[in-house]
């Protein structure tokens, strides 16, 4: 079990220390693990599970904060990852991002919910609509609503009534005037296209996330018009997994607000939205690059924030690279963005250029890694698509909304 | 109010310029202490905040600790919260002090907000000091009655911190089935979940002492509990079912059916979104199939996917957490994830981390029908800006070359590496070739074509080296320039650094001697000579032996230096399947991410449940918990004791079992103080005198080249288990998972053939040492007996099948074990037992 959590800035220092258990963890131990940090490196290079001399540290990054868990048992090791990412997630949730500054700030909450999210080491609740309930965030709405109310303690009065209810993700009874669920589908194409030009790899990973609304105790079934393609499923606690499994029918009692319904993924997809060329030449110590981007399908919807980025090999001395479409910068750390935006009806964006090598080297050895990004609103590339959303007891005024979204996300071209 | 010598306490650094805010921010605490003005509890807020704060930074404020105490008589539930967290902190090193809170934290549990009550008794809890306890007992007694779910929580918590700071206060106040009253009664899971975590903890401690508490933890895993969890199963937090789930594991279903109804019921877990859960899941099915071979395999098809779905939805954390677990199942099961071979391509933001797992994956995964695109993909990671990953996928290509019986499209990329042109992957293509020509000799035309071309003085790393100047020897026929490129590497002896390439280089001298003696003469003679003058100690000693070898008999030497070579079939994998299978056994554990079996690498107080052993120590409390400890502390040294010297047996043995050439370190002293003599006799070769000083050398130097014997320490200690249990079932899966750790053939006593008229005589016997059977059978004169025993306090098996020839006075005995390395002593304690029997 966990013995002790620690938040540090990304300077090192210790900003937040919560011992859990009777035994308790020295704060040397985070000199321990800043040294060999920095002795690796890069912080994203060093495994999350280390072990130190006395203890074994689990450690999450995120946004530049490290969160450090330390233990000496044997443990399993999602439970302590997984752990953390929680804690990030609710806390970024709450303080509505993270940084050094806001972590400071609302030190106090931090550790209410820390308090609530782990008791004597073992995980307790680490859904954020119940914590939500027992510790009020300090957003605006609050901050306004203690001044009118004058009641200026940032715990809700209500008690964690969630907690004893058979429905732990839904807390009891809220009451709303407009009902309305949201269903997104929010899809990222992963790809891997080699050096030939081939696909190597496209699968997408996607998730549904629905953002609800409702008065009561509100029973959904949302149905897919094609559900067979879809390869592997993870779900959200709330749905009941037997209609599923016959039927390919999610049936749930949603949370209140926005949640994760499921996600799931889709293999082997034939092709990709838009398409890269890289063509990079060496000779006598320069190396000629020339890439391509253009729209391979169209989807008939517009596809947006086109960027390209690679890393340019550390054997290059300099780069002199344009293009037609869009801006290229080359960064301080040797990484070329060329971001092009929308693609232009009248001309295919090309980006071109020569690369001069260091002195003793005749060709380019290393070739870089295109990484591109875009999105398409309206769409799902996966071809999932969603056939009805349906509410037993339907109340008198209910809106349904539906949306679809496709990003990049390890879309990878080599050259 | 608090003594002035708290504030010298501090030893933080930042403490003098952090010495008046802290008296300052005391003056202010103790002004609104008493205030009843509107308004004040804001004030106090800001106080609180600011104390916590630099509590936080480290600054030392417990001097503030009365004036916190006075200021917490409030109503307000965020101050209430801030005084709490101050308390506890505080509390352990200023115990005084943590009186004067207990009487606020006491009336706090009787609140009427059960929030508070929760909070109050939680802090109350997490005071730990121990001359408080007495004060606890009443306010757990009444949470654990509490009408409100929150506070029933928080209390059963309170009761594994009260057993923490003194398990006899927590049992007499008859706690233990208190909670477990609850965990078979209340609604709310979250309460179930918490009793059993530290029932769990409590119990397991106790065995040792009580017969109830071993009891009641064996109950713990009984059908009609385990079915009472798993039927609620969905009605349990995420985390609270990671704890179900590590407790079904534990279950031992009695018949198939059983087995099929709880994956039944769990499949769905597989689904979840919260990796700890799937992964506890798919350990308790791989632990419920194992006995069922087909069954496993379907299993590993089942939990394919969700794994695959883990590694590529979540974090990098997350990831690499479930590729270690992934890896493993992939290295015992590598055909089963052959078609998924694409999942384990690397992207290239991973980290590095992320990416070894999978290069390994991927490798494992190679056959027949995907090799071609592995390696394609694994050729395309040689350009890879990251050079420690274009180091390894270089590697990961030698590898499947080394395992596929189809190389031809391999051995073409590996030369095209040579071609390159890039230093290291040249490099790391040398060292591959090597071993592939060691496999494949069929392949040394093709390949020495293109070693050939490679000049020696654009490979510097000593293993790439190393290789070429093997493959320059060996296959000195072939290549038309060998004697002359060693001879340039001969004649720069002084400036290659690496003792490795040194004496790769000594040896292919000798062997392109053999080969094409006049056109390396000279260079073998510069070799010896560079050789002998050599500071190192092993190529001094190689190159002497070479040359006293020449000396005696050059077709000898021939013999000894160039030998026909049979192909190497397989190379020795460097895990073994033992430390495998033990890490498969910990599944869902930190073990797999180190790759090692937790007794490799955790203390041996932390492999069980948290121990607070040296606090407990500390604090003497209790004396029978006090002497369990220091007993179980002793068994453990013993047991410590055990592991070390068998530790040290092996690794002296494996360094014996080196190189035929290298000669042992130890041997070098003697062969050194003589080494001015040799030397002087080599350089004049007909002093009278030196055949004689060679021989004599030679003896010595084989002579002391014997391995040392290992001074046998007296046999260490194993105390065995005299209540064991095993049953069949569990007996015959073991049997079959293990290999056998010893095998020996025992001698009987005339007195022994003569008592064995019936099986059962010697099982009694055996019993009596600890021993039991657990089948037996056979007639005069051929007996047959499987026995088990267990390792006291430690579930650790050894399984023996003994077969005894009364005819022959003969046992045959094989020992299998669950901790490898205590077999020789418990076969020991078998032999002693086995030749008691018959003696009256």
């Amino acid at each position: 079990m966990l013995q002790c959590i620690f938040l540090l800035s990304d300077s090192g220092e210790v900003m937040l220390e919560k011992q859990l258990t009777g035994h308790r963890v020295d704060r040397s131990i985070c000199d321990w693990f800043w040294d060999h940090v920095i002795s690796q490196g890069d912080s994203f290079k060093s495994q999350p599970v280390i072990a130190s001399p006395t203890h074994y540290l689990f450690q999450v990054v995120r946004e530049g904060i490290t969160f450090l868990a330390c233990t000496q048992v044997e443990m399993p090791p999602l439970m302590g990852i997984e752990f953390l990412c929680r804690v990030s997630d609710v806390l970024s949730d709450y303080l509505g991002g993270l940084n050094e500054d806001v972590i400071k700030d609302n030190f106090v909450i931090v550790y209410e919910l820390l308090d609530e999210m782990i008791d004597n080491g073992f995980p307790l609740t680490t859904e954020p609509n119940i914590l939500r309930e027992m510790i009020a965030p300090p957003n605006i709405v609050s901050k306004v609503l203690s001044v009118v109310t004058g009641n200026s303690s940032n715990v809700s009065d209500t008690l964690p009534g969630a907690t004893g209810s058979c429905i732990p993700w839904r807390a009891a009874d809220p009451k709303y005037a407009n009902n309305e669920v949201y269903v997104d589908l929010v899809e990222e194409m992963d790809a891997v296209i080699n050096r030939d030009g081939a696909l190597v790899k496209c699968e997408v990973y996607g998730e549904v996330r629905v953002n609800s609304h409702l008065s009561g105790l509100p029973d959904l079934t949302l149905s897919f018009a094609n559900p067979s393609i879809l390869d592997d499923v993870r779900f959200h606690p709330c749905v009941r997994f037997r209609p599923w499994e016959s039927h390919q029918i999610l049936s749930f009692v949603p949370p209140d607000g926005e949640f994760k319904l499921m996600s799931y993924r889709v293999k082997k997809l034939k092709s990709t939205p838009i398409y890269v060329k890289p063509q990079l030449s060496s000779d006598a110590g320069k190396c000629r690059v020339n890439v391509l981007v253009g729209i391979r399908n169209d989807h008939g919807k517009t596809i947006d924030s086109i960027t390209l980025q690679f890393q340019l090999p550390p054997c290059i001395l300099s780069a002199d690279l344009t293009s037609n479409t869009g801006t290229v910068n080359i960064l301080g750390n040797k990484t070329c963005s060329w971001s092009i935006g929308r693609i232009p009806k009248d001309k295919t964006p090309s980006l071109s250029g020569t690369l001069v090598l260091e002195s003793e080297l005749e060709r380019l050895h290393v070739f870089p890694t295109f990484r591109v990004g875009f999105k398409i609103m309206g769409v799902a590339l996966s071809g999932l698509q969603i056939d009805k959303l349906d509410l037993k007891t339907a109340p008198s005024r209910l809106y349904k909304g539906f949306r679809a979204l496709t990003r990049a996300g390890e879309f990878e071209v080599r050259s | 109010m608090a003594p002035p010598a708290q504030s010298q306490r501090s030893q933080s650094p930042s403490q003098p310029s952090g010495k008046s805010e802290v008296s300052d921010l005391k003056l202010q605490l103790r002004q609104l202490a008493g205030s009843r003005a509107p308004g004040v509890d804001d004030s106090k807020r800001e106080l609180f905040k600011k104390v916590i704060s630099y509590m936080t930074i480290g600054i030392d404020v417990s001097s503030l600790f009365g004036e916190m105490v006075m200021c917490s008589a409030t109503s307000d539930i965020v101050l209430k919260k801030m005084c709490y967290l101050y308390v506890g902190n505080y509390a352990k090193v200023n115990p005084d002090l943590a009186l004067l809170t207990i009487n606020f934290l006491q009336r706090d549990c009787h609140d009427e907000d059960p929030m508070i009550r929760g909070l109050a008794l939680r802090s109350l809890c997490s005071l730990r000091v121990a001359n408080l306890v007495e004060y606890l007992v009443g306010p757990l007694g009444s949470g654990l009655k509490d009408s409100n779910s929150y506070v029933r929580t928080v209390a059963v918590v309170g009761v594994l911190k009260l057993y923490h700071i003194s398990a006899s206060t927590c049992v007499d106040a008859d706690f233990p089935s208190t909670l477990k009253h609850l965990m078979l009664n209340d609604p709310d899971t979250q309460i179930v979940a918490n009793c059993l975590s530290a029932l769990e903890e409590i119990w397991s401690a106790e065995a040792s002492t009580s017969e109830e508490a071993a009891r009641e933890r064996e109950a713990l895993i009984s059908k009609p509990f385990i079915y009472y969890l798993l039927n609620r199963i969905k009605e349990f937090s995420e985390w609270a079912q990671c704890l179900v789930l590590e407790l079904v594991t534990k279950y031992v279903p009695s018949d198939s059916s059983e087995i099929f109804d709880i994956m039944n019921l769990l499949e769905d877990r597989l689904q979840h979104a919260n990796g700890a859960v799937v992964l506890a899941t798919v350990k308790v099915f791989l632990q419920l199939t194992l006995s069922m071979t087909d069954v496993h395999q379907q299993v590993y098809e089942r939990i394919k996917a969700p794994l695959l779905t883990l590694v590529s939805s979540g974090s990098p954390e997350q990831s690499y957490a479930v590729l270690s677990h992934l890896h493993l199942l992939v290295m015992r099961a590598p055909y089963v994830f052959s078609s998924d071979y694409k999942h384990f391509y690397c992207q290239y933001n991973e980290p590095s981390y992320v990416k070894r797992l999978k290069l390994e994956m991927l490798t494992a995964v190679a056959n027949e029908s995907n090799t071609y695109e592995i390696v394609t993909e694994l050729c395309e990671y040689a350009a890879n800006v990251d050079i420690p990953i274009a180091r390894e996928s270089i590697r990961a290509v030698g590898k499947i070359a080394l395992q596929q019986y189809d190389v031809n499209a391999i051995v073409d990329r590996l030369l095209q590496f040579l071609e390159m042109e890039k230093d290291y992957v040249t490099a790391e293509a040398l060292v591959l070739v090597k071993d592939l020509l060691r496999k494949y000799p069929q392949w040394s035309h093709d390949c020495i074509a293109v070693v050939g071309n490679i000049s020696s003085k654009n490979v510097q790393e000593p293993k790439a080296k190393a290789a070429l100047i093997w493959m320059l020897g060996e296959y000195s026929q072939d290549m038309q320039d060998a004697p002359y490129i060693l001879e340039s590497l001969v004649e720069n002896w002084d400036e290659e650094h690496s003792a490795e390439v040194r004496l790769h280089l000594l040896t292919a001298v000798m062997k392109c001697f053999f080969k094409r003696p006049p056109e390396t003469q000279s260079a073998l003679g510069a070799a010896l000579a560079a050789g002998i003058g050599d500071f190192h100690q092993d190529v001094h000693d190689r190159a002497l032996f070479y040359y006293r070898i020449l000396r005696y008999n050059v077709s000898v030497a021939e013999r000894v230096v160039n030998p026909p070579k049979q192909a190497v079939s397989v190379f020795a994998d460097t895990q073994s399947s033992e430390i495998k299978d033990r890490i498969f056994d910990e599944f869902n554990s930190l073990s797999v991410l180190y790759q090692k079996s937790s007794y490799m690498f955790t203390d041996k107080e932390h492999r069980g449940p948290l121990e607070f052993a040296d606090e407990l120590g500390n604090l003497s409390i209790g004396e029978a918990a006090h002497n369990v400890i220091s007993s179980q502390r002793v068994e453990e040294n013993d047991k410590d004791l055990l592991l070390t010297t068998a530790e040290k047996e092996e690794t002296r043995g494996s360094s014996n079992n080196g190189s035929v050439y290298a000669v042992p370190y130890d041997s070098s002293t003697s062969v050194f103080a003589s080494q001015t003599q040799i030397e002087s006799a080599i350089s004049n070769p007909t002093t009278a005198g030196h055949s004689q000083h060679a021989s004599f050398g030679i003896d010595d130097l084989l002579g002391l080249g014997m391995p040392a014997v290992p001074d046998v320490a007296s046999p260490p200690q194993l105390k065995l288990n005299t209540k064991a249990a095993l049953d069949p079932n569990a007996f015959q899966q073991k049997w079959r998972q293990l290999p056998v750790a010893l095998s020996q053939e025992l001698s009987l006593s005339p007195q022994a053939v003569a008592s064995l008229t019936v099986p059962q005589a010697l099982l009694r016997h055996m019993q009596s040492h600890s021993i039991h059977c657990i089948a037996s059978g056979g007639q005069s004169p051929n007996f047959k007996f499987f026995f088990f025993a267990q390792k006291y306090e430690e579930p650790s098996n050894y399984l023996v099948e003994c077969i005894i020839n009364t005819t022959s006075a003969k046992a045959q005995v094989k020992i299998k074990a669950d901790d490898q390395r205590t077999s020789q002593a418990f076969s020991s304690l078998f032999e002693l037992a086995l030749s008691k029997f018959g003696t009256p």
